[in-house]
């Protein structure tokens, strides 16, 4: 069997590998892709307190660490069976749209979006914020870095640190807004809000009113008919801070919402062979292998899942958007991946929106900050949504807050099982009959994993979407024809 | 005026065992101060280009030394570069990386890796200076942007960049925050390097001691305040070992691997 080897150089040797075996015929059979599993942060937990967890988790990512934060903090609440005060749980998630804004925006602007407004056949020396600017004119740029700077400012504000934040905690959070804090932060959240819309609106103009394009998103090759998952508040409205995970199939049926602490009824994790991560599907579907339908247990959690798996928007804006995103894209569920990068946008217009209802909220400046945990701790979940998927912290403890057992399904780990079909689709539609690999085929499978966002930052240390790819085309023999490599520039160094 | 590119002290980043958080603060470090730039030929920094070089003479290396291969990559990087930085806790103390080091490593990778414990190596986390030679050191984690633009700045006039070394407490107090204590918290800010502008207790959150022990701690005392203070001796191991692992347990604990 030929052996074509897609490999992300990382300096964890033998992660984040994509092996693509080829049958005798030259098409494809099968495609690996394999990720680690966390660097030992679940046991070395173990044995630490669970106060501690907000500030020792977020460390497993410097991506995403309010995510872990937030999900840690929740975590403790529940372990200790406190409610945090009303101004606290504002706040946290205050300080979680200000990390979402900016994460979003990255996302767009740096990582996903280029592939389209530059398109997807640009040599990659194009398909970067640099080729944007160029395409869509010089002021944009200077929009993304202040996109990006008010959300990390809104973080710093509420959070201390700025890359690790350290204010929230079991009951509470440890430091309030001032109002001069408040009002500076409404006034980038209006900003934020702007911002959001002139990106859709870069995006319906260049993406949708290209018909070239919108064949790529509803082409078969990124459509996988799969269940989905996204937090929900108690009107179904995607909310990323706190609800009930609600679960869609693929016609969109809502199977069902549950409650951080009833994951373990709804979510198993299947073991393979060939890789140190498992694959979460659902419990009462069923593993039925890398496939889709309904009659399978793999289940997606991105943007576009959590648009899927809810009834619409809380803030009006977003709304009107999230309409316009199923008018246009022929009903709900959407099952295209490409269309995730549409649905990151909605969900930036909702954070920006979100953020000022926030910070114009008469509690926010509140000084009831924090309820003093008074029960014993036992166990607890804390869930959030974390912009590349539901992020869930499980902790055990002893009666002193001792965690005796830790379990952690990050984000990216519930889309690994539809990344790896997303892949293999993508593989199968590049290579028919042994058709020479060329960096079309890179890019294709590029773009498959940009549209999930996969973050291995706990895993590969590879930073999402600017994964070095690198193709061993090998015969028969297994030795190498052919090597292939490109890399993808995040460009945030060189955007001046 | 500012050389040719060729003319530029070549600076490489080197990242290890991290959460990759202080190259990022690097990355947003040099959009707000660009000018930096136009003062260093970066050749290398894997979050930001794919230009690869062998040729360097400021090293600045993230992350801890987890691996027996990452030594022979550390002692590469020391054999080039005239200078080398370890950039944040993970480099400079081994960080939160180190915590499993007070565990039987054993325990960890079968907890992790199962029947496959075997593939996971049972080398104990070490700070880059455990392994080379270090020049200097940016501390915290991460690592404070200005903090890193001035030692950057000063290494370029061709001074040896000095840490403030007093303990956290004086800068708190200069910042007339409400100490933590008062609060029934903890606080590892008597032991801790001051220079951060103890962000964590302005924030009414204890130190954990991310930028290391100031020198010559008095940890006794110390430790006696904390007892004081209700915490058991297992408690003050934790709260000493987030952070300060290699530097508080080092004799006594680090013989597994
Ligand atoms: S020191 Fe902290 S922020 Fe820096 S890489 Fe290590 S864990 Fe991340
Ligand atoms: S809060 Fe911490 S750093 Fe500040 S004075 Fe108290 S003990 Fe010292
Ligand atoms: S206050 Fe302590 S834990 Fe916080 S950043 Fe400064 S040194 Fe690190």
């Amino acid at each position: 069997m030929e052996r074509i080897t897609i490999d992300p150089i990382t300096r964890l040797e033998g992660h984040g590998k994509i092996d693509i075996f080829l049958n005798e015929e030259g098409d494809v059979a099968n495609t690996y892709f394999q990720i680690p599993e966390l660097r030992g942060f679940e046991r070395f937990c173990v044995g630490r307190p669970v106060e501690e967890m907000p500030v020792l988790t977020n460390r497993i990512c410097g991506v995403c660490p309010e995510a872990h934060h937030m999900a840690a903090a929740k975590a403790g609440d529940a372990v200790y069976g406190v409610e945090p005060t009303s101004a606290a749980k504002k706040l946290r998630e205050l300080l979680y749209m200000g990390f979402y804004f900016t994460d979003h925006t990255t996302h767009f602007y740096a990582l996903g979006g280029p592939d389209f407004v530059m398109g997807p056949d640009a040599p990659v020396a194009q398909r970067n914020i640099l080729g944007v600017i160029h395409k869509v004119g010089l002021e944009i740029g200077g929009k993304v870095i202040q996109a990006r700077k008010y959300g990390h400012t809104v973080v710093e504000m509420l959070g201390g640190r700025k890359v690790h934040p350290c204010t929230s905690i079991p009951g509470g959070v440890t430091k309030g807004l001032t109002e001069a804090e408040r009002q500076e932060i409404e006034k980038m959240g209006r900003w934020g809000i702007e911002f959001a819309q002139f990106s859709l609106q870069l995006f319906s103009d260049l993406v949708m009113g290209n018909p070239y394009y919108v064949d790529l998103i509803l082409g078969d090759i990124y459509t996988h008919k799969t269940h989905y998952m996204g937090m929900v508040d108690e009107n179904n409205h995607v909310n990323f801070y706190d609800g009930k995970v609600s679960i869609v199939d693929p016609d969109g049926k809502r199977l069902g919402k549950y409650a951080p602490a009833d994951y373990t009824d709804w979510i198993a994790e299947h073991v393979e062979p060939w890789t140190y991560l498992k694959f979460p599907y659902l419990k009462n579907v069923g593993w039925k292998g890398f496939t889709d339908g309904n009659d399978s247990g793999v289940y997606m959690a991105t943007p576009l899942s959590r648009l899927n798996a809810s009834d619409g928007m809380a803030t009006p804006l977003a709304q009107e958007r999230y309409e316009q995103f199923y008018d246009t894209l022929g009903g709900k569920p959407v099952h295209q991946r490409l269309a995730t990068h549409w649905a990151r946008l909605v969900e930036l217009l909702y954070a920006a929106e979100r953020l000022v209802e926030l910070a114009t909220d008469e509690e926010i400046t509140s000084d009831k900050l924090h309820n003093v945990p008074t029960q014993t701790p036992t166990e607890g979940v804390g869930i959030v949504e974390a912009p590349r998927g539901t992020l869930t912290h499980h902790y055990w403890t002893d009666e002193r807050g001792i965690l005796t057992k830790v379990n952690l399904i990050v984000g990216t780990t519930n889309n690994y099982a539809p990344i790896t079909m997303s892949i293999k689709k993508a593989a199968k539609s590049l290579i028919k009959k042994g058709t020479v690999v060329n960096e079309g085929l890179l890019n294709m499978v590029e773009m498959a994993f940009r549209a999930y966002d996969p973050c291995f930052g706990c895993a590969t240390h590879s930073l999402p979407g600017q994964m070095p790819l690198q193709v061993t085309i090998r015969n028969n023999e297994g030795e190498v024809m052919d090597v292939l490599s490109q890399y993808v520039h995040p460009a945030f160094l060189c955007e001046r | 005026m500012s050389g040719t590119v060729n003319e530029l002290p070549r600076v490489a980043f080197f990242d290890f065992t991290s959460c990759e958080g202080c190259q990022l603060t690097v990355l947003d470090a040099l959009q707000t101060h660009p000018e930096l730039l136009k003062v260093v030929n970066i050749v290398e920094f894997r979050e930001a280009s794919s230009a690869r070089s062998e040729d360097y003479q400021i090293a600045f290396i993230e992350g801890s030394c987890t691996r027996p291969g990452d030594e022979e990559r550390l002692r590469k990087i020391r054999e080039t570069a005239v200078y080398v930085i370890a950039l944040g806790a993970c480099a400079h103390l081994g960080g939160i990386n180190a915590i499993r080091n007070r565990q039987p490593l054993l325990d960890v990778r079968q907890y992790v890796y199962g029947d496959k414990a075997e593939w996971y190596d049972t080398y104990p986390a070490r700070a880059i200076d455990q392994v080379i030679q270090v020049d200097a050191v940016i501390p915290g984690c991460p690592i404070d942007r200005d903090e890193f633009v001035r030692v950057v700045t000063v290494l370029l006039q061709g001074r040896q960049p000095k840490l403030p070394d007093y303990p956290m407490c004086i800068e708190c107090k200069l910042h007339e925050n409400i100490c933590v204590y008062e609060r029934g918290q903890v606080c590892l800010g008597p032991i801790t390097r001051a220079g951060c502008n103890a962000i964590c207790p302005a924030y009414g959150y204890g130190c954990e001691g991310c930028r290391g022990l100031v020198s010559a701690p008095n940890m006794e005392s110390f430790q006696e305040v904390l007892a004081q203070h209700g915490l058991s001796q297992a408690e003050i191991d934790e709260k000493l070992s987030l952070f300060l692992t290699n530097q508080t347990l080092l004799e006594k604990e680090l013989v597994h691997g």
